[in-house]
């Protein structure tokens, strides 16, 4: 079984104020980690800093992707080599179409991996199949990206892309939130589907709900910056049974 | 100088693209059409360009309908001005601008829209808008929005804003593995296209490295 990912004694800030005090964690290809923890706690801090947002700054510790040091990489290279956010809050891009977007970050990744660009005929079989997938309206493909999509729409988007880019690490921020209990059916299918022996997955969220249809084989709680606690599953009933509050003992 | 004397039920349309400079005195008699399209958009930073544009528009028939779209993407050290005057002498007409300057390293773009809707100039509607994007800390743009309406019964608008790319909008492109330069390519691109007539669209992409 292969390392995926080995975070080290992660600190990070922003705006000068510490967030993330000395995080470790270690995914495994095949995994589903699931991060729980009261509001504030860095949870999506992690997602930011794992993706290079340029507004949080790593003080300190490591973060290796299959060995190699993320943190040294540009956000685009991260995403090429595998990385992938399921953003909390969607950004709509008006002016930029869906297809464009989704091919120019394909054709990218192609490139990363030493691959030929699709043909303009095999992009849109692949668009098409996946769209099926996600059961994404056809009348969504020729607008902006996200541009007058409703909440659910967009978090179907973004798993919609987690299909088209296959990532080997996928990081989940929120996804349930604003989902109505079938579009919450249908994104979890969608990530399922996605997981294969070789890629992993980081699933954020407030809720046991998700975890039911996402079944995860580790459950972290993050509060104040750093990992509190660790479990299985059941960890997440625990925490849903006692609170935040509970756990921290 | 040139001068378009159109008259009743003429149309005249005409796209201005990387012209030198111009300078054009229309007056349009009654019914008469005006599109034009003045577009800066240098494709390398050769001479730095010092253009002043001024296109000056009056009606002088009723029901005339006058469409000036303009966009000048600067770089190095250009200076672009834009100049418009639209003057509604008499009533009945429309008029509709959209002018946009992108501005990138240490150019300095100018706007001077004036538009004035005479005493008589009754049920005109005109509309100004000026968009401007800065890419550096050190681009400028000027903006000057002169509007003089003596008419009481028109529907006039105007509305000048200069801001910067969305941030969010970029890292989100990154994180699906879009290069940072290509990510500001593909929004400057979408900041341009209500300015561009139909045949450049998608032609566009080739013409700004």
């Amino acid at each position: 079984m292969n390392t995926l990912l080995e975070i080290s004694n992660l600190h990070a800030s922003i705006g000068g104020k510490e967030i993330l005090k000395g995080v470790n964690l270690v995914i495994n290809e095949g995994e589903v980690h699931a991060i729980m923890g009261p509001n504030g706690a860095g949870k999506s801090t992690l997602s930011a800093v794992l993706t290079g947002h340029p507004a949080y700054e790593v003080t300190e510790g490591t973060v290796l992707l299959r060995g190699e040091n993320l943190l040294a990489m540009e956000p685009e290279v991260r995403a090429r080599a595998g990385v992938f956010l399921s953003f909390q809050y969607p950004v709509e891009i008006p002016g930029v179409s869906m297809t464009n977007f989704m091919r120019t970050a394909l054709n990218e990744k192609r490139a990363y991996e030493g691959k030929e660009p699709l043909s303009a005929k095999e992009f849109l079989s692949l668009m098409r199949e996946k769209r099926k997938m996600l059961e994404l309206a056809d009348k969504l493909n020729n607008r902006s990206v996200n541009e007058g999509f409703s909440g659910g729409e967009k978090k179907k988007n973004e798993i919609f892309q987690m299909a088209m880019l296959e990532p080997a690490l996928a990081i989940l921020d929120e996804t349930d939130s604003g989902l109505d209990i079938d579009a919450l059916r249908i994104v979890a299918e969608g990530v399922n589907k996605l997981k294969t022996p070789h890629n992993a997955s980081i699933v954020i969220t407030h809720y046991q709900r998700l975890l039911d249809y996402i079944v995860p084989d580790f459950v972290h709680v993050l509060a104040d910056g750093r990992i509190i606690k660790t479990g299985d599953k059941s960890l997440a009933l625990e925490l849903e049974d006692k609170g935040y509050e509970g756990i921290e003992d | 100088m040139k001068e378009v004397h159109l008259h009743s039920n003429e149309s005249f349309e005409q796209v201005f693209l990387n012209e030198p400079e111009v300078n054009l005195h229309i007056v349009q008699e009654a019914d008469s059409r005006v599109k034009i399209y003045i577009l800066n958009i240098p494709k390398d930073l050769r001479d730095p360009k010092d253009i002043r544009n001024n296109i000056s528009v009056e009606h002088r028939g009723e029901g005339c309908r006058t469409e000036i779209y303009g966009l000048a993407f600067l770089h190095g050290e250009d200076r672009v001005t834009i100049e418009t005057h639209v003057h509604h002498a008499v009533g009945c007409g429309s008029s509709e601008q959209l002018i946009k300057f992108v501005l990138d390293d240490r150019a300095k773009g100018s706007f001077l829209g004036e538009l004035k809707i005479a005493p008589d100039a009754q049920k005109v509607e005109a509309h100004q808008t000026n968009r401007n994007l800065l890419l550096s800390d050190d681009a400028e743009m000027r903006t000057r929005p002169q509007l003089e309406i003596y008419a009481d019964d028109v529907q006039a608008t105007h509305g000048a804003s200069t801001g910067q790319l969305d941030e969010a909008a970029l890292f989100y492109m990154r994180q699906r593995g879009i290069g940072y330069e290509k990510a500001r390519q593909l929004l400057v691109n979408a900041f341009m296209q209500d300015v561009l007539p139909e045949e450049l669209v998608n032609t566009i992409d080739s013409e700004i490295e």
